[in-house]
């Protein structure tokens, strides 16, 4: 599903040149959980953002489902997005100024898909990830665990065939962090791949791999099943 | 989709009360300034639309040479009429016209005193007058006459007027043939009534006897209609020598060559203005000038709102990521904060819209006008429909490409602080916008400048006190025993009787000679003035030698010259020195300085006073000094209602006629005060709303700071210099701008008539910014300065 070769990432600012990620190259089949590890700054996140088009590359090869994507203008990245990507963040990311139910709907009505079908699919994700009762709260009134399980729900509601996490459970207590990656498993096992991003050991062996990280270069691979 | 977004921009609104009521009450603010110079303009450029014909009506004019100046003038001789009709089958109709006065009408017991003109028959017709009840020719017969319904029912009641007789001036019965509607306020023939022509003939017996066949008395007006087909430029050739070819002395064959032409209706209002027998434009420039300043206010209100729409952009930016990250493309992001701008715009067009329906009647009063909002019209609506999706995407679109180009990566990273550059076009807009607002303070100020200049000169008499009273038969019959006994009665010390009122020059003439003019010269324009006893006196005027008319000599062919008249002569020692006026010897008898009658700013005309019992049409009186001017009034009311029982007792004060010579410099002078003080309240918002994102932005640095020991004051100078600076920047900007505008504006007026523009003016406006951005930004400033910095440092 994602063949990598080659990438690199480099910010440059004023001062310093940062190579976020060097020359890094993997692979990733459809229906694996990956976890991706590596000390702050290795280029986690930069990765992340590059796998779900909302950055590109300086240089090196993207196949997304063999087609290549490294050289995808904005429009054309956001397309393949919407179709086909869910994130969910270390901070939820959920806007503030719509309901619980508006922010799981927002991908859909990207997407155009009919107001009278958007319902019945928001519901129905909702129930899953148990959040239904409060569809009319705003995120500040929910617990972190809540807004994280809705942040979720907003990933798959759209059926996408990748999920990226990144951090998902960083800011979860245990207990809240374990029902989000019962939530990615099951996911999983209904045949969306996932990538996900994390420091925690526990959680990385809820993945099939771990690919670990350092200074912008995979370093080993594991797998775990 | 849509209801997504409106419910975005819905909330976003309601969450962040402050900063949308500033942003709509900023635009609001901008949209009413356009609304209601749009409107004004609208009023000006729609004066004489209601004459069905405007387009083919047209003012005949006549061009003349006086004294090396070609001059237009409206005034054209009595035959002309009369002449055009029989001789030119290109008219469709022709009227001619007087200046129009106010004539007492009584009906019964009821005396009431209007405003109207004798006027040709063609008239109803071109005109288009809308005949309520009556005849449809009502002004053929000469002892007719039309009223306006308004008119018609002070007089009548409820009683039909038709066919009733009404006494003119207390003298000419005349029958009503026709109510018809009132014209508009902004036309150009406004009337309570209008009487035929000829009926002056009748009642006027000089009119006879000296006008009917005199080519060379230019005392009325003169409106033709043409064919629709009619070529105007090729009328024109066929007329411009009619007035000439029946003139024969030589000196105005040669040099004064009048020269007939026509001026359409459409430009009678705003483009009135000759130079050298050219048309060059008017009150038009005032037109644009506002329009420019309305849009300049919008434009103002549009840049508010794109600045603190921006400066949130931090707050929205993580909003912008989520989008984006869940499948939102460029396209739809600029959708939805267009979407924003037009559903904050229709906000601000309601509330503009209440605005403008409060400050109408203040506006209406202050510009002498009848403007409404149209709320009954549907083109209205359209275009107001129209006026706020503009203005909602003239502000909303920056706005809008700027929030939707953010990158999600960073956004959503938190580290979106792209250092200062991301804020010079913030920057910039708000130099832009102070600049303007700036400019027109210096503008405003300047335009005072100018009427408090004119106000300042002195005037060569005494307007106080002074009041003049409308001439007529009655007052003419018992002049001398009307005259006695308003002196005897204490309220009044002097009076004389005059052609026209102290604030007026109505007449000019050429035809003068003196010692060693050139027959050239006989074509030079004196002001003419004619009074009999007591005009010097009565108006508070010096001699500056000889004497005024004085019932001790026979006076009946002396003169009097002002200053401006003797250099115009050239004469040495003019008293004692005889003129030669239309062959008729005139002794000058006194001389007097240069008195300002007409234009405070235009140079005093020379001017004769010339001795003529008949030629009369004011009163003027001195009121007692050591009398209250009311107590004054009442002692002359029952005087004069014994005298001239024809007419209601009726007066105008010297002083309040001359004030009205500065209505037009006063009414650009408020205008463009209105437009300064609310372009820099506007501008105030934005740099409130500006302020206290930059206080928020800064919050934890603030903190810092406070922990490491700064004070209040530190923290205040350190959040206010920026702004400082900026504003600054704007003044170093409007300043050469204001100064380069205004000198232009000053230039319509001459040399020794304008004020001169100082370094106080410029001083001044900067002060007056600075001060108004520290109060502005310092309430933000001083608040986070005493913040608790701990509860800063915490919120991360
Ligand atoms: N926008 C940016 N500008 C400059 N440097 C950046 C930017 N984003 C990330 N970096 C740098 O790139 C490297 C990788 O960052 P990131 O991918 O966020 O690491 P991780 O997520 O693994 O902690 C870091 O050194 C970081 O400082
Ligand atoms: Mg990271």
């Amino acid at each position: 599903m994602i063949k990598i070769s080659e990438l690199e990432k480099i910010y440059r600012t004023e001062e310093v040149e940062t190579v976020a990620l060097n020359k890094l190259s993997f692979e990733v089949k459809e229906g694996e959980f990956v976890a991706v590890m590596g000390p702050s700054g290795c280029g986690k996140s930069t990765l992340l953002n590059i796998l779900g088009m909302l950055d590109d590359p300086d240089a090196g090869s993207f196949l997304f489902n063999g087609i290549e994507v490294a050289h995808f203008n904005e429009r054309k990245r956001a397309d393949l997005r919407k179709h086909n990507i869910g994130f969910v963040f270390q901070s939820f990311n959920l806007i503030d100024e719509l309901t619980v139910f508006e922010n799981v709907e927002l991908p859909l009505i990207y997407t155009g898909v009919k107001a009278a079908d958007r319902k019945k699919r928001v519901e129905a994700v909702l129930d899953k990830v148990q959040i239904m009762h409060r569809r009319n709260h705003y995120p500040q009134q929910l617990s972190g665990g809540q807004q994280q399980r809705v942040a979720v729900a907003r990933a798959v509601v759209n059926n996408p065939k990748l999920i990226l996490a990144d951090e998902p459970t960083g800011n979860l207590d245990s207990s809240n962090g374990n029902e989000v990656m019962q939530m990615l498993t099951d996911l999983n096992e209904q045949g969306t791949t996932i990538i996900m991003v994390t420091h925690s050991e526990h959680d990385s062996r809820y993945s099939h791999r771990i690919i670990r990280m350092l200074d912008g270069q995979t370093v080993t691979e594991n797998i775990l099943v | 989709m849509f209801r997504n977004y409106f419910k975005t921009a819905w909330r976003n609104i309601i969450k962040n009360k402050t900063y949308s009521f500033i942003n709509i009450l900023g635009l609001a603010t901008g949209m009413a300034v356009a609304m209601i110079v749009a409107l004004w303009i609208y009023d000006e450029v729609s004066a004489n639309k209601n004459f069905k014909n405007y387009d083919t009506i047209y003012r005949l004019m006549m061009n003349q040479t006086f004294d090396g100046v070609r001059g237009s003038q409206q005034a054209l001789p009595y035959p002309i009429g009369e002449e055009l009709k029989n001789k030119f089958p290109d008219f469709k109709a022709v009227a001619m016209c007087d200046w129009g006065q106010n004539r007492s009408l009584i009906y019964g017991e009821k005396k009431i005193s209007k405003f109207g003109h004798f006027i040709s028959e063609d008239a109803v017709s071109m005109f288009s007058l809308n005949i309520i009840d009556g005849s449809k020719n009502p002004l053929h017969d000469p002892y007719s006459i039309v009223l306006t319904k308004e008119t018609a029912n002070i007089l009548f009641g409820n009683e039909n007027p038709i066919d009733k007789t009404v006494k003119l001036d207390n003298q000419t019965d005349l029958k009503v043939t026709a109510v018809v509607d009132k014209e508009p306020k902004n036309s150009s023939l406004s009337f309570d009534y209008l009487i035929p022509f000829q009926l002056q003939e009748s009642i006027y017996p000089w009119i006879k006897q000296h006008h009917k066949t005199n080519w060379g008395n230019n005392s009325w007006q003169t409106f033709v209609q043409l064919y629709p087909d009619a070529n105007p430029a090729s009328v024109k050739t066929k007329i411009s020598n009619v007035v000439i070819s029946h003139l024969t002395d030589e000196n105005i064959l040669k040099h004064i060559k009048p020269e007939l032409f026509i001026h359409p209706m459409s430009k009678w209002r705003l483009h009135s203005d000759f130079e050298n027998g050219k048309n060059v434009g008017g009150f038009i420039k005032y037109v644009r000038m506002f329009g420019i300043l309305g849009f300049i206010v919008l434009l103002i209100a549009c840049i508010n709102f794109m600045n603190l729409s921006t400066a949130r952009s931090e707050k929205r930016a993580k909003e912008v990521g989520i989008r984006k990250a869940v499948g939102s493309g460029r396209r739809q992001l600029i959708n939805q904060f267009l979407n924003e701008s037009l559903l904050m715009a229709s906000f601000a067009f309601l509330l503009a819209l209440g605005m403008v329906a409060l400050a109408l009647p203040y506006f209406n009063k202050l510009t002498d006008k009848e403007m409404s909002l149209q709320v009954s019209n549907p083109i209205f609506w359209l275009i107001m429909i129209l006026f706020t999706f503009v203005t909602g995407l003239l502000a909303g679109s920056y706005p809008a490409f700027y929030l939707s180009s953010f990158n999600p990566v960073r956004i959503l990273k938190g580290n979106l602080n792209a250092g200062k550059k991301s804020s010079l076009p913030r920057k910039i807009l708000v130099v832009i916008q102070f600049a303007c607002s700036v400019i027109l303070m210096i503008g405003t100020l300047i335009v005072y400048q100018q009427i408090q200049y004119g106000k300042n000169r002195p005037i060569g008499y005494n307007n106080k006190g002074l009041i003049t009273v409308n001439w007529s038969d009655d007052i003419a019959k018992h002049f001398e025993a009307l005259r006695q006994e308003l002196l005897s009665s204490g309220a009044a010390i002097s009076l004389c009787q005059s052609n026209s009122s102290p604030t007026e020059i109505d007449s000019n003439n050429d035809g003068w000679e003196w010692k060693g003019s050139q027959p050239v010269e006989k074509a030079v324009l004196f002001s003419t003035i004619t009074t009999t006893y007591d005009y010097t006196k009565t108006l508070g005027i010096k001699m500056l030698a000889g004497r005024d008319f004085s019932r001790d000599f026979a006076d009946s062919n002396s003169v009097i010259l002002n200053e401006s008249a003797v250099k115009r002569m050239g004469l040495q020692h003019p008293v004692g020195e005889v003129l030669k006026w239309r062959d008729r010897p005139m002794t000058i008898i006194g001389v007097i300085p240069d008195i300002q009658i007409e234009s405070p700013y235009r140079s005093i005309s020379p001017l004769t006073i010339i001795f003529d019992k008949y030629w009369v049409n004011n009163l003027d009186i001195r009121l007692n000094p050591v009398m209250s001017a009311s107590k004054s009034l009442a002692l002359m009311k029952p005087i004069f209602d014994k005298y001239n029982p024809a007419y209601p007792f009726e007066y105008h004060f010297a002083d309040e006629e001359y004030a009205k010579k500065f209505n037009y410099e006063e009414l650009v002078g408020n205008l463009a005060a209105i437009i300064a003080v609310l372009a820099i309240f506007i501008s105030c918002l934005g740099l409130f709303g500006l302020a206290s994102f930059t206080a928020e932005q800064r919050v934890k640095e603030i903190g810092v700071r406070k922990v490491l020991g700064a004070s209040v004051f530190n923290l205040w100078r350190l959040l206010s210099k920026d702004f400082l600076i900026l504003v600054l920047l704007s003044c170093a900007i409007a300043i050469p701008v204001g100064w380069y505008c205004m000198n232009e504006w000053l230039k319509n007026y001459d040399d020794k008539y304008r004020t001169n523009i100082n370094v106080e003016v410029f001083v001044a406006v900067t002060l007056v910014a600075i001060v108004i951005t520290l109060l502005t930004i310092s309430f933000q400033a001083i608040k986070v300065a005493m913040s608790n910095p701990v509860k800063s440092l915490r919120a991360e």
